[in-house]
């Protein structure tokens, strides 16, 4: 009998060292129907590139599953499921323990094969966040979870999530005269909230695909690690953000500069930020502000001078007042001043 | 007793809008004239994405009972206007949703009318749109295609404009009187009203003989059936690409993956972009940052975008760090889709002298909203230039 394995083999996943070492293979490829400059489908592009051929992807519904995997035709070159909109923590658990199954009983033999599920903000900050919370509980098995974030109900035309930001144009948030900012709350903190409440959990990280490198070297190490991880990545998207195609790549760094989408990860419990955001942190670059970032998106097209004040203020509390936003207090109140690193 | 069918093609998302404001536009005129209608979508192009091609329909008869003969199918099979609202749709349009590649004209009846926006030629739009075997008219209006997006709406008279020459083409469907009413009623606005006229006044049309336009099959392939799918419906994964040769030295190296053989996307680009190589310093941006996997790596190191996966979203214009090295040029400049690498390959200096050309192309064409504003002063400049266009005045002057 096949020796009983406590479970899967990790796979090594050295970081990509510069752009000219990323391997030129792809595993998701053409054919996907979805917008021109759809953000979400590079994001699907990396974080496959970063996990190699030896991988299984889950996709909860939403325009991931939709647009690339339309009347018979698939861009993936990997194994690829379709699970349901609230699922994703659920089949990533299942799929490794099946895994750790089959390696077990010999019928697969014992190598890392790496488990990656998907959802979007709305299968995943909403109806799926328990089974997400869930799945980050059982470290005997080693999957990730990738939250790309568009921040709508964006297959089915734009409704408002829980990850949509203050005042968005949404189908469920219709500008008008009465009330022109019908949607009034701010955006969920899932990455922080899945990090600080799961304290079994090795690896919880923010990314950003026009920072390429960074975030396909944040996926290598969540698949790494070992254990249940979480990847949450922002996704600017031309259709729901109403702003021409060519902008996505500068939507995404701009978010970052804004310091909108600050970019950290959670190693075993220890909060690092990086990249630009980090510089900005500890005042090498300065924060832009968020009005270049919401001129050029229709769906802020209704603000006033007013609403983009308020909502700098929103983002400067953020940062003055909390590391990880709305969950661990800001760096001066823990550790003396000395900004975080 | 007769039954009017329009059906309008346009960029999903970018237009819908648009679109819907021309369908349900015919109708309403309709009805001044006590006529009956209706106008929908083509159900399988919902959800739309960006600039993939869609579908509206306008249907109007006499009485209730030819509108409910006519609705009993699931879309009209033939139709007396074909509204194309971008001259590229010319080139064939394939939807989100399953539908193979159709060329533009393919509902349109014989002798019936297809009628684009456009800044084109009758000869430039000819050598898209493919010949058919029976007559049919070409009608033009002309302006820039109107670009927009899903919350912003660019109101550049171009809804009324075409309601204008629709009347023109099709006064048994709806009279000028007809729209200029439905227009008062519907947008309470002379200037439309204006605009409308002036494109009935100005619709330039052109009888198209069998034969006539781009001779070449369009290109096909075909989805398995259902009973060819494996157990547990499973699709066969696409398989992962390979290294390829250089046609001069014949050197292998490089990656180029593989394509989906049943959706290419030759049908969702306005644009394209046009790679100078030798202005390219193989900084890998465009491959690593284009959302279609578009860029084939050649065996000595360059970057080509492959015209079978490119959508035309402009992404790797915007990142490619060296001026003019990724230009976005008019996809109503090129006849073929062959890669650009290889003919720069072949004929360095006839490829300079090509990409100085396409570069220079006009009209330039944009993606929709880039800044608050943008569609203000875009609506201003087309009124200056004032082909047909809106009848609008500066604010300043009342
Ligand atoms: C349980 C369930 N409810 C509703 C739907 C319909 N539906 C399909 S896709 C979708 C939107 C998903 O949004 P999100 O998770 O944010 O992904 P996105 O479309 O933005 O990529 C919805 C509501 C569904 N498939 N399953
Ligand atoms: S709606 Fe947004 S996420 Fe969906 S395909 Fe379009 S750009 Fe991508
Ligand atoms: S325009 Fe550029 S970035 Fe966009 S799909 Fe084409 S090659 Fe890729
Ligand atoms: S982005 Fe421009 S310079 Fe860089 S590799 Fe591509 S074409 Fe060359």
């Amino acid at each position: 009998m096949a020796e009983a394995i406590a479970t899967t083999p990790l796979p090594t996943l050295e970081p990509f060292k510069g752009v000219k070492k990323v391997p030129l293979g792809e595993y998701f490829t053409s054919g996907h129907r979805t917008c021109q400059g759809c953000e979400s489908a590079l994001v699907m592009r990396l974080m496959v590139k970063a996990a190699g051929p030896r991988t299984i992807v889950l996709g909860s519904t939403g325009c991931m599953y939709v647009a690339n995997t339309t009347y018979y035709s698939t861009s993936w070159v990997v194994p690829w499921m379709h699970t349901q909109l609230g699922s994703s923590g659920s089949a990533g658990l299942g799929t490794a323990a099946a895994l750790r199954a089959l390696m077990r009983k010999g019928k697969l033999p014992t190598e890392p094969i790496n488990v990656i599920a998907f959802c979007g903000d709305g299968g995943g900050a909403d109806m799926g966040l328990s089974a997400i919370s869930a799945a980050l509980t059982h470290t005997e098995y080693n999957f990730l979870i990738l939250l790309y974030d568009n921040e709508s109900y964006a297959n089915t035309d734009i409704q408002l999530s829980g990850l949509t930001p203050y005042g968005a144009h949404t189908t469920f948030s219709p500008p008008g005269t009465a009330k022109r900012i019908l949607h009034q709350r701010w955006k969920k903190n899932v990455a922080g909230m899945l990090a600080a409440g799961h304290p079994s959990c090795r690896y919880v990280a923010t990314v950003c695909a026009s920072y390429a490198v960074e975030m396909m070297n944040r996926v290598r190490k969540a698949l790494s690690i070992g254990g249940p991880t979480f990847i949450h990545s922002l996704d600017p998207c031309p259709k729901g953000w109403d702003y021409d195609p060519m902008l996505s790549h500068e939507l995404g760094e701009l978010a970052v500069e804004c310091g909108i989408w600050p970019l950290y990860e959670v190693e075993d419990h220890k909060l690092k930020l990086y990249g630009r955001t980090k510089g900005i942190a500890q005042g090498r670059s300065k924060r832009r502000p968020v009005r270049d970032y919401l001129v050029r998106q229709g769906r802020f097209a209704h603000f006033t001078d007013d609403d983009i004040d308020y909502f700098q203020a929103k983002v400067d509390e953020m940062w003055e007042r909390w590391i990880i936003p709305g969950v661990i207090p800001f760096a001066s109140e823990i550790t003396n001043g000395r900004s975080p690193d | 007793m007769a039954t009017h069918s329009v059906e309008v093609v346009y960029r999903g998302i970018f237009q819908k809008t648009l679109a819907k404001n021309i369908t349900r536009g015919i109708v309403l005129a309709a009805v001044k004239q006590g006529k009956i209608g209706i106008a929908f979508g083509r159900y399988g192009d919902s959800p739309e994405r960006n600039g993939i091609p869609a579908k509206n329909f306008a249907i109007v008869a006499d009485n209730e009972e030819e509108l409910q003969a006519s609705m009993a199918q699931y879309e009209p099979k033939s139709v007396d206007l074909t509204v194309a609202l971008d001259d590229t749709l010319c080139k064939g349009v394939e939807s989100w949703a399953w539908y193979g590649l159709q060329p533009i004209n393919r509902l349109t009846r014989p002798g019936g009318y297809l009628l684009v926006t456009t800044m084109l030629d009758f000869a430039d739009l000819l050598q898209m749109a493919h010949a058919r075997e029976q007559p049919y008219h070409l009608a033009l209006v002309r302006g820039l295609p109107s670009f927009s997006g899903l919350w912003v709406y660019k109101d550049d008279h171009t809804d009324v404009r075409v309601l204008g020459a629709v009347s023109r083409l099709l006064p048994d469907l709806v009279s000028l009187e007809a729209v200029e009413a439905a227009i008062r009623q519907e947008w309470k606005s002379e200037q439309k009203v204006a605009s409308a006229r002036k494109a009935y006044e100005r619709v330039e049309v052109m009888a198209v003989a069998p034969g006539v336009g781009d001779r070449r099959r369009p290109y096909e392939f075909e989805l398995p059936r259902w009973w060819e799918l494996r157990e547990g419906v499973t699709i066969p994964a696409i398989v992962p690409g390979e290294a390829f040769p250089d046609p001069t030295t014949g050197a292998v190296g490089g990656w180029r993956p593989a394509r989906n053989p049943y959706f290419k996307k030759f049908s969702t680009r306005t644009m394209r972009p046009v790679i100078d190589f030798e202005a390219c310093i193989k900084c890998t941006l465009c491959w690593l940052q284009c959302p279609d996997s578009c860029f084939d790596v050649t065996p000595d190191g360059y970057y080509d975008a492959n015209m079978e996966a490119c959508c035309g979203c402009g992404v790797c214009e915007a990142v490619c760090p060296v001026d003019n090295c990724i230009t976005m040029v008019n996809e109503a400049a090129f006849t073929n889709n062959d890669s650009q690498w290889a003919a720069w390959k072949r004929d360095r200096e006839a490829y300079r002298a090509w990409v100085r050309e396409k570069i220079q192309h006009r009209p330039e064409r944009s993606h929709g909203f880039q800044q608050r504003g943008q569609y203000e002063r875009q609506i201003r400049e087309m009124a200056a230039a004032a082909v047909g266009g809106p009848a609008v005045r500066e604010r300043t002057g009342g």
